[in-house]
């Protein structure tokens, strides 16, 4: 019944494909679905893999489920209250609760935030759902009017259990319900509508004051919406292998450390000709090179903008190539006396602390090195020199292609200091094999 | 698909709801828990913890960077088979010879050789049903180890090298299999796509009260309210390593020796600030953002 999920969720930027799908159905196989809120936690799990993407699903969920679509920057609540889905909830919610004052809106889209959110987990009293499903009948007739006298059937303070009723049975049982709804509804427990009882139905099970000590799903979804953490910085997928990699495999010592002890094959032999030509096995430790890289990233500036796509390219695949011996940092236009740990620029560190790393990190710095002459200083100067002394493999990689070089002051300037190669497989193979040269000469030392 | 009771946590551990209700999908699901956020968030405590709580045996793995999928399953100890081969031998030559004292190979025969096997965790954990098995900061793996993982959890089986040996559990017998990570590396999408994942968000204040009192259940009210205020508020100082539920705890630890009155002017100086704050630049942060006021402004909203 969700074919169109995957392409839904797809269009959202969110990877997703038909195995989303079938784990849904285990789910419900299993049991694991009866409201809606359910099936925003089991599609969470089953789709969202990190943090950041939280948010575009949880996007994505309301756009798809609820016909709430939540623009960019709009806070969750200026969303629901402008969405049919929510106007169409609350004529029928104020029926029902007279006494509820209809212009305080923020209490009301809590109400519906905390039905939409409503767990099986959440709901301490299950109620057989069979006797409630006997006496539905799905070939009703769509007449609006004639609800009152279902009112008393409904147990809204519990929930229908429809654990026990087959899939398919259900999903048939969809089938016609959507066939004999007219109009879009709310309310009901067969209705595909918002706010009604049924398992797949929007905002399905019971009203508030059922949720003692929920989850809290609306809260959190509210949460998530504001905050910058759950939305992805690079929304651009895994490049596939090609030239880059290529060039960056031939950085030294990239072979992977997997090795644990060894036959001691020369001290076997000598220690079991001592013992007369009995050989017992004798065992060394292997320990290989750790390659460990810094990144230096300019993040910053105009300039940049128009090479962002492969800056990030080359960042993804050194960040799969070196895994966790790969820090990150970033600054603007040009290093002063700090360079900052996050994307944003908010978190600084030192420069003296990179100076206080091991000598044997490999430093690539990339950036266009164009800027205002006024804007590249002596302490700028400094900060390269001191790194260029401390950390002899260290490349500057330029996105610039190099025939604009010569006409950038500040990056004849930079380029004294540092050398600089030009972002290509050829370029970034060149300054891989200087600092493999350096490396040698300095170990050799 | 292991045990699929709902848990909640115990009384010593509070188990956020999303977070049971994840670890609940994925053991009815069969699929391994895949937790990621923040450090000290408890990531690693919700297996042991229910482990120990339910009665189940715990198998854990830490990986690094030297994991391999033969340590976590099972491996043959080829040098140790050569030794005892070559002790027998030994023992032979010196016993024709008329030579007393032979040299031991322990409890091995090299007869047998599964008694050459060395099971790792996932061996252990598949030969004991309804087990709970524990894979911790896979991020710390070489790069192909998950992927290997993969095809060893996708299998109920595991066949032992050289002795042949098969462990097989069944599908309801299946252990509760859960992964941590810290996100130091990108675990690849196949794997994730194997996973039922889950990112625990750092706990808001009245969560965190809580957790307080269930590891200091005799704690001055108070005392948690001054302490949780300054915590949060040094949170959103946006440090370079924010302080984390452990830290907090292990800083309470510290200002509870005193009198509630005490350690109330102690943590409102900050005092032990060290056990909270790991870095030089953090330190100077705080004290750039404490100059000026004698102490922790009180304010409603911490943003």
């Amino acid at each position: 019944m969700f074919e169109s999920l995957p392409n839904h969720f797809r269009s959202h930027r969110i990877a997703t494909d038909v195995r989303a799908l079938l784990l849904l159905q285990k789910s419900m196989e299993k049991g694991l679905i009866k409201t809606l809120g359910d099936i925003y936690n089991v599609l969470k799990a089953i789709i969202v893999k990190e943090q950041s993407l939280i948010g575009p699903y949880t996007k994505a969920f309301y756009d798809y489920f609820l016909e709430i679509d939540i623009q960019h920057g709009e806070r969750l609540n200026d969303a629901i209250i402008r969405s049919n889905t929510f106007k169409k909830w609350k004529q029928k919610h104020l029926e029902e609760n007279r006494d509820i004052d209809e212009n305080d809106l923020v209490p009301l889209v809590n109400t519906f935030l905390d039905e939409i959110h409503l767990t099986t987990y959440d709901i301490k009293e299950v109620i057989d759902g069979k006797e409630l499903w006997n006496k539905d009948n799905p070939y009703q007739q769509d007449e609006s009017s004639e609800n009152g006298g279902e009112a008393e059937e409904r147990n809204l303070d519990k929930m229908a259990d429809y654990s026990d009723i087959s899939l398919e049975r259900l999903l048939e049982r969809m089938k016609i319900i959507q066939e004999n709804q007219k109009t879009q509804h709310s309310g009901g427990n067969h209705w595909i509508g918002t706010g009604g009882i049924s398992p797949y139905g929007h905002g399905g099970a019971a009203r508030g004051g059922i949720r003692v000590g929920g989850t809290g799903g609306g809260k959190m979804a509210r949460a998530v919406l504001n905050d910058k953490n759950y939305y992805p910085v690079d929304v651009n997928k895994m490049v596939n292998d090609n030239n880059i990699d290529a060039a960056l495999a031939s950085l030294k010592g990239i072979i992977e450390e997997s090795a644990h002890d060894e036959i001691d094959i020369k001290n076997t032999i000598k220690l079991g000709i001592q013992r007369g030509g009995l050989f017992l096995p004798e065992i060394k430790k292997v320990t290989q090179e750790k390659l460990q890289v810094i990144l230096l990233i300019d993040n910053g500036g105009y300039s940049m903008l128009s090479y962002v796509k492969v800056v990030r390219e080359l960042f993804k695949k050194m960040k799969t190539r070196f895994a966790h011996d790969l820090e990150t940092y970033y600054f603007h236009n040009t290093i002063y006396g700090e360079v900052y740990s996050d994307v944003n620029r908010s978190k600084p560190i030192k420069i003296r602390t990179l100076l206080n790393k091991d000598p044997n990190y490999r430093i690539f710095i990339i950036g266009d090195a164009t800027m205002g002459t006024y804007e590249i200083n002596q302490q700028s100067v400094n900060s390269y020199e001191a790194l260029k002394k401390k950390f002899k493999k260290i490349a500057w990689i330029n996105p610039e292609p190099i025939k604009y070089w010569p006409h950038t002051m500040s990056l004849q300037i930079i380029r004294k200091v540092i050398d600089m190669y030009p972002m290509t497989p050829k370029g970034i193979e060149d300054a891989v094999k200087e600092m493999n040269r350096k490396g040698m000469s300095l170990s050799s030392v | 698909m292991a045990l699929t009771e709902f848990w909640k946590g115990s009384d010593k551990y509070i188990c956020d709801a999303s977070l049971a209700q994840a670890f609940h999908m994925a053991r009815v699901l069969g699929m391994p828990l895949l937790i990621e956020g923040e450090p000290g968030t408890g990531k690693t405590e919700l297996p042991l913890q229910y482990a120990a709580s339910s009665g189940l045996p715990l198998f854990v793995y830490p990986t690094g960077s030297k994991s391999n999928v033969d340590s976590f399953v099972a491996r043959f100890d080829h040098v140790k088979y050569l030794r005892d081969s070559q002790v027998e031998i030994l023992n032979a030559q010196r016993e024709e010879k008329g030579l007393k004292g032979k040299l031991s190979t322990g409890d091995r025969n090299s007869e047998k050789l599964e008694d050459y096997v060395v099971k790792g965790p996932a061996a252990q954990a598949y030969s004991s049903p309804n087990s709970v098995l524990l894979i911790d900061e896979i991020d710390k793996a070489p790069r192909e180890f998950p992927n290997d993982l993969l095809y060893a959890l996708s299998h109920r089986k595991f066949i032992m090298p050289e002795s042949g040996e098969v462990i097989e559990i069944s599908e309801e017998d299946m252990p509760a299999i859960v992964i941590t990570s810290n996100r130091e590396q990108e675990l690849p999408t196949a794997f994730k796509g194997r996973c039922i994942y889950h990112y625990i968000t750092f706990p808001e204040a009245t969560m965190m009260k809580e957790i307080v009192l269930k590891h200091y259940p005799k704690i001055n009210d108070r005392v948690v309210e001054v302490a949780l205020d300054a915590f949060y508020q040094l949170r959103n100082l946006g440090l370079e390593r924010a302080p984390t539920t452990r830290e907090l705890l292990n800083w309470l630890k510290y200002v509870q020796t005193f009198a509630s009155e005490d350690s109330i002017e102690k943590i409102k100086k900050l005092e032990g600030l060290g056990v909270l704050i790991k870095t030089q630049a953090d330190m100077e942060k705080i004290e750039r953002a404490l100059s000026g006021t004698s102490e922790l402004k009180h304010q409603g909203s911490y943003n």
